[in-house]
């Protein structure tokens, strides 16, 4: 049991990274508009993230270096300022988005304008930053983000043609009456939202307020290896859903409620309740997420100290930045604009700058001088290397597809 | 250790400075090199940190803005870069490693506006959650 | 003088042709004796080459093995680079360093090893 508590850090992360409000109404959508056609790019996102998650918690437990110092240590200090331009600026619209979600979540539960739950949310979420411990904030939303399997209970007890859905799965087709483009341009927003790299600046960050050393490396492979797949799960599941009920319906997504509805379908009253629970918590890990990586990238481009295991007075510029954040974030979405779409642009945009986080993980995951005989070995290495084209291909073509698609409308 | 070799911008410029409590510091934005009136040969005679050094380093828009930044924090017309002496460093290698602390340093010579005027005034700054 | 006066630098040699850019400052630990530091480093030379990622990446250290396709790639666009010591260099101006030796008389950088060596 010990040891099972020890893995909420992979559970939060990754629940906040794959099914946040975004992706949420993401992966609905891609399964009610192109039913089980676009799985693969979700298995081939968990591959990827798995892949370096893992070599940034381990070069945090060995090295003790987090993923933004990595970043300025091995690209220097331009273009890591572009790198964390970018990347600042994503994590934003992130932050932002999901604070919103939160107020939506709390919106189908109370019936009470998302407005008005939204600077509630935001002190709620500054607050459990300020004042709640890093270990009990992961178990609190880490485990009922779990909630969310109620997707899979609902997939199951709906009974499917399971060999149906996985021939569709394996053998994708488009849809007649959606383009091509608009096809690739899902397959990069799923595949971004599964690598969206404030997940390994949460992950990396998080290994060091945890004290993980060299000695921990069994615990930060389980966190990987069952945290990541799990929120892939969680994903799959809701797009089996949608594909077996929305699909055939006609019905599109594009908004929470709408995403919520085939497991209401299914499971009645009960089933929304525990679904709201999980969306409340996988929302405002994901705003925990994003609003500790807003303060975790700026530190450690500039060095200052970070982190919940000092008193805040000691890391009085990182508290800075994040209460700063949540403040701006909590602004812009109560200028109404759509969250949903918001979280849909960050996405794509962070799929543009996955390469200039990622390259420089794969780098001191090799290099002997941090590593010792932790580096990668040859497996990691091939894979890692194919991914690294995987990601500057993606990078490459995202921009112009969503001009092409006008964001896959 | 004598004879020791090592690339400076590999393995020094960009790290993580870590005072003697192993307190963050800084980074390591740049090296300043003196000359040795014998040899004539430059040596490494302190490290430099803060937006100052960085803003040089940058260079353009962004590196002037943040040099003006450093210049509004002090009272003094120019400053200069906050350096580190190198006497001071007592290992290099994922981190640099310092003896000394980091309020006795000069990047902490300005008053820390961040902890004075916001983050110490809020309930709670003074106590570390665990 | 500062590192990053002389990083990204481009270096000429005695007949004015273009060696290539700075990329990186080898130490070496036997300069004046400093506070409780001891030896400080002096600068042993420059590294230099012609086309550059901005910032070294450590694929030129002799330990570090992989991934091949990287270390193969980068291995390539290092072939060029040469070494200058420190003795070579007549004048450092802005932004342009002057040696006094012709590009032919430059040799390829050693890797160094783990314990700050050179490779033989």
């Amino acid at each position: 049991m010990k040891k099972l508590i020890e893995i909420t850090l992979g559970i939060l992360t990754a629940i906040g990274g794959f099914v946040d409000i975004g992706d949420l109404v993401a992966n609905a959508e891609s399964g009610a508009r192109f039913k089980m056609a676009l799985a693969w790019v979700v298995v081939v996102g968990v591959i990827g993230i798995c892949l370096f998650a893992e070599m940034a918690g381990r070069v945090a437990a060995v090295s003790q270096r987090p993923v933004f110092s990595l970043v300025r240590e091995r690209l220097g200090a331009k273009v890591a300022l572009a790198n964390l331009g970018a990347s600042f600026f994503i994590n934003f619209l992130t932050l932002a988005a999901e604070i919103a979600g939160v107020a939506l979540a709390l919106e189908l539960a109370s019936s009470v304008n998302y407005l008005l739950w939204i600077p509630l949310v935001a002190f709620a979420v500054w607050l459990v930053i300020w004042r709640v411990r890093f270990s009990t904030m992961e178990k609190v939303f880490g485990l009922l983000g779990l909630c969310l399997l109620v997707f899979a209970v609902a997939l199951w007890r709906f009974g499917p043609d399971w060999g149906a859905l996985l021939s569709n799965a394996a053998h994708p087709t488009v849809p007649s009456g959606e383009g091509h483009p608009t096809y690739f341009y899902f397959a990069i927003a799923l595949f971004g939202a599964a690598m969206t790299p404030y997940e390994v600046f949460f992950f990396s960050s998080g290994a060091i307020e945890e004290k993980w050393t060299k000695k921990d490396l069994v615990v930060e492979r389980m966190n990987v290896y069952i945290g990541f797949p799990l929120g892939g799960l969680l994903s799959l599941a809701l797009m089996a859903l949608c594909s077996v009920i929305l699909a055939p319906r006609g019905i599109t997504v594009s908004t929470l409620s709408q995403a919520t509805l085939p497991t209401v379908v299914v499971m009645g009253k009960l089933g929304l309740a525990v679904l709201l629970v999980g969306i409340f918590a996988a929302t405002f890990g994901a705003a925990l997420e994003t609003g500790f990586s807003a303060g975790y990238t700026v530190a450690q481009y500039l060095g200052w100290q970070w982190g919940k295991f000092v008193r805040p007075k000691e890391a009085p510029r990182f508290h800075l930045v994040v209460l700063v954040s949540i403040i701006m974030g909590a602004f812009l979405v109560l200028t109404t604009i759509d969250p949903i779409k918001v979280t849909e642009y960050s996405i794509v945009l962070a799929a543009a700058a996955l390469p200039l986080t990622y390259f420089p993980i794969l780098v001191v995951a090799n290099d002997p001088s941090y590593m010792g005989e932790h580096v990668n070995g040859r497996v990691t290495n091939a894979l890692a290397s194919i991914y690294l084209g995987i990601l500057l291909i993606v990078s490459v073509a995202t921009i112009p597809l969503m001009i092409l698609t006008k964001a896959g409308s | 250790m004598a004879g020791q070799k090592m690339d400076a911008g590999l393995d020094i410029l960009d790290v993580q400075i870590v005072d003697k409590d192993g307190r963050m510091s800084g980074v390591v934005d740049d090296l300043d090199f003196s000359w040795d009136e014998e040899t004539g040969a430059p040596y490494v005679s302190s490290i430099l940190s803060g937006p100052e050094a960085l803003g040089t380093r940058l260079g353009g828009r962004i590196g002037l803005w943040m040099a003006s930044v450093h210049a509004r924090l002090h009272d003094r017309e120019d400053p200069g870069p906050a350096k580190i002496s190198i006497g001071v460093v007592k290992k290099i290698s994922n981190h640099v490693e310092i003896t000394v602390s980091r309020e006795d340093l000069d990047i902490s010579r300005s008053p820390d506006w961040a902890r004075d005027t916001i983050i110490s005034k809020i309930p709670g700054a003074d106590r570390a959650v665990e | 003088m500062r590192l990053s006066d002389l990083l990204h630098s481009e270096v000429y040699d005695q007949d004015g042709v273009s060696v290539g850019h700075v990329h990186d400052v080898r130490l070496v630990r036997d300069g004046p004796v400093i506070g409780s530091f001891g030896a400080t480093f002096s600068i042993d030379g420059l590294i230099v080459g012609k086309g550059s990622f901005g910032s070294r990446l450590g694929f030129d250290r002799a330990a570090m093995k992989g991934p091949w396709v990287l270390k193969a790639l980068f291995n390539r666009l290092h072939a060029s680079s040469r070494f200058v010591p420190w003795d070579f260099v007549a004048a450092v101006e802005e932004r342009k360093i002057l040696i006094s030796r012709a590009a032919k008389e430059l040799h390829e950088p050693k890797a160094l090893d783990l314990n700050g060596r050179e490779e033989a």
